[in-house]
């Protein structure tokens, strides 16, 4: 049956879902490998509210993301939003609260985002479920290479089984516009939808468009011919040669020396065959300032995890500290990720009625097993009916003064004693 | 290895597109290619086409169902999809236009409130309403747009002109172009990462290709 009548009554608004069997253990089992690896690496969690004031919240967005934000007024008649993402409220927090801490900052978070997408896609709900880390108050090629191995770290320990790193830098980019007109990205010939014709274009790898608009803006000599070669700088490090070649100026070089040593830094971390490098990789110019990246998987069309550098954002909220992070979108992550956890019970106890099956049920949880205790009376046959349907592989009825203890290979009859030295040497 | 799948369009570009594959080393069976089958190889096996509807063809490379895709930039644009575009074709070239009645020439939409538009790509005529600051009902049909200012449906439209003979059978001319339109090589982004080797390999002999043809057309 693909419908029912019932569901069919109370519908869920277009874009959402309820996750519940097998996927509800999917997710809380990612959720822990996540939470596991961010703490592993010192990060500790940061839970901010799930809405507040929109004016907070849009700090940086882009005009999509606006755009996508829930709305709506408190009795004052303040505008509100649910939070489209977490790394804004995790920079008020910083910006506002945390500023004279010693630095750097490690903090993760894990919590819904509400986005309104006009159609959700690849896993990605108007709620979907974001997770991820902020590394504060350190802008070294150290701390870049830490972002991107936690977020190698966290798709391993997902299981998910390939997945390749693209990790660009936007300083090369901008810097070289930049140099048009000396001053960082204010050249007045510049302006603001020109620089995301530039963007879209590379971003895109679109040659033709590139070019087209370089002519627009009469951009020429080597200006020209390092941006129309920035979408063919991706491979391995010999792309970064090729850069330093075509660099226009000193920041230039320098942004290429800041994502060659990162990338020095995750061959010796032993991640750099996860790793390739893509000048072109510019989404988001006007957020970013440093290093950029994306995760893909086999399997998936769609990005897995994206982060970067974005020194600009905390200082919007008070202290100007550097930042860089990432986060990933768990319910797409689920598409790709192998990590399973059985949620079926080990145990099922015949419970009603018996003080003594509650001591073997709770010595059984003591030995990690999930025990179920029967509360609705079933006894006998339909005690083991209910058993096998549940899976469980040990089912405990009373039988007279003693128990039985059916399990795949048979049923045995013993004395609680006997019991208790079987469960004890149960394993999960 | 798996065969990289390559969505190519139905109709006007799916012989051309077919061709260059053939050009650069990978030929179809015609008879594969030719009947009602929507999936199939070339005589390598290492490319496997999938033919499908223009507008659908971004919608498969960006999910990842076909690796690569051939689509014009018109169709692009006006489905906004997330994806690599390395790669103008040469072929399939044409222009998005605004076009009216000859008289409409000398109109001025910033003055008109009511102006209503036909076109099959509502997308990008906001887009370039918007742009100009115009107001004006966007009317969307699928098909035939040319008809719509002979029954009054609408007084101009937004499509694709190639050669404008359409438009000359049906006393329209050109207005304004708002976009020039190739045939593009698109590759999903993921795909272009996990299979880079084979992508790069591709991208190289089909960019190779098109500018030997861009060079002997110059020559002639």
């Amino acid at each position: 049956m693909i419908s029912d009548a019932r569901s069919q009554a109370r519908q869920l608004p277009h874009g959402l879902a309820d996750l519940f069997y097998e996927q509800a253990a999917v997710k809380t089992e990612l959720e822990t490998r996540l939470q596991d690896t961010f703490r592993g690496w010192g990060y500790q969690r940061i839970i901010p509210p799930t809405f507040e004031y929109y004016a907070t919240l849009s700090t940086e967005a882009s005009p999509q993301l606006e755009e996508e934000m829930y709305r709506f007024f408190d009795r004052e008649g303040h505008i509100l939003a649910l939070r489209p993402d977490m790394t804004v409220p995790t920079a008020r927090v910083i910006g506002t609260r945390l500023y004279d801490q010693t630095l750097p900052l490690r903090f993760y978070y894990l919590g819904s985002v509400f986005r309104y997408d006009e159609e959700p896609q690849a896993g990605r709900r108007r709620e979907f479920t974001q997770a991820g880390i902020e590394l504060v108050g350190a802008g070294t090629a150290e701390a870049d290479a830490e972002v991107v191995a936690v977020a190698v770290g966290a798709l391993d320990a997902m299981e998910v089984p390939r997945f390749q790193i693209n990790l660009g830098q936007v300083a090369f980019l901008k810097a070289i516009l930049a140099g048009l007109g000396g001053e960082a990205l204010g050249d007045p010939r510049l302006e603001n939808g020109d620089l995301r014709r530039i963007e879209g274009a590379v971003n895109r790898k679109n040659d033709v468009d590139l070019r087209g608009v370089l002519d627009d803006l009469q951009i020429g000599g080597r200006t020209a011919e390092a941006v129309a070669a920035i979408p063919h700088l991706y491979g391995d490090a010999a792309v970064l040669d090729e850069a330093r070649r075509l660099a226009t100026n000193a920041e230039a070089t320098a942004a290429v020396d800041q994502l060659a040593a990162v990338y020095e830094l995750l061959d010796r971390a032993g991640v750099a065959d996860r790793v390739t490098l893509d000048l072109g990789e510019v989404r988001s110019m006007a957020y970013y300032t440093g290093i950029t990246f994306h995760g893909y998987a086999a399997g998936l069309g769609f990005d897995i995890c994206s982060g970067g550098r974005y020194d600009g954002l905390v200082s919007h909220f008070g202290a100007d500290l550097p930042a860089v992070g990432f986060a990933l979108g768990l319910e797409r992550c689920m598409l790709v990720a192998r990590a399973r956890c059985a949620i079926a019970p080990h145990v099922v106890v015949q419970g009603c009625s018996d003080p003594e099956a509650h001591r073997l049920a709770a010595l059984a949880r003591g030995r990690g097993l999930r025990v179920e205790m029967d509360v609705v009376g079933r006894t006998g046959d339909a005690l083991i009916a209910y058993g096998r349907e549940c899976g469980a592989r040990h089912i405990i009825a009373a039988s007279g003064g003693g128990y039985t203890l059916i399990e795949p290979d048979g049923a045995r009859t013993m004395s609680r004693g006997e019991l208790e030295k079987e469960i004890v040497t149960w394993t999960p | 290895m798996d065969p990289l799948i390559v969505a190519l369009p139905k109709g006007r570009m799916q012989d051309d597109a077919l061709d260059l594959f053939a050009a650069v080393g990978y030929p179809c069976d015609p008879e594969a290619s030719s009947g009602r089958k929507l999936v199939f190889d070339d005589a390598s096996g290492a490319f496997r086409f999938i033919l499908a509807k223009p507008a659908d063809v971004p919608i498969y490379v960006e999910y990842g169902a076909a690796d690569l895709g051939i689509v014009g930039q018109d169709v692009l644009r006006e489905g906004s999809r997330d994806l690599y575009e390395p790669l103008g074709l040469g072929f399939g070239r044409c222009r998005l236009v605004l076009a009216g009645p000859a008289e409409a020439r000398d109109r001025n939409l910033r003055l008109e409130t009511g102006v209503r538009i036909a076109s099959k790509y509502p997308r990008l005529s906001r887009e370039y309403l918007q742009q100009r600051g115009l107001s004006a009902e966007i009317i969307p049909l699928s098909g035939s747009v040319e008809l719509a200012p002979a029954v009054g449906l609408a007084d101009l439209l937004i499509d694709l002109v190639d050669t404008g003979r359409t438009l000359r059978e049906n006393g329209l001319v050109v207005l304004a172009t708002i976009m020039e339109s190739q045939a593009t090589l698109v590759v999903n982004r993921a795909s272009h990462r996990l299979r880079h080797v084979a992508m790069r390999e591709i991208i190289a002999r089909l960019a190779a290709e098109v500018a030997r043809r861009q060079a002997a057309a110059e020559v002639r």
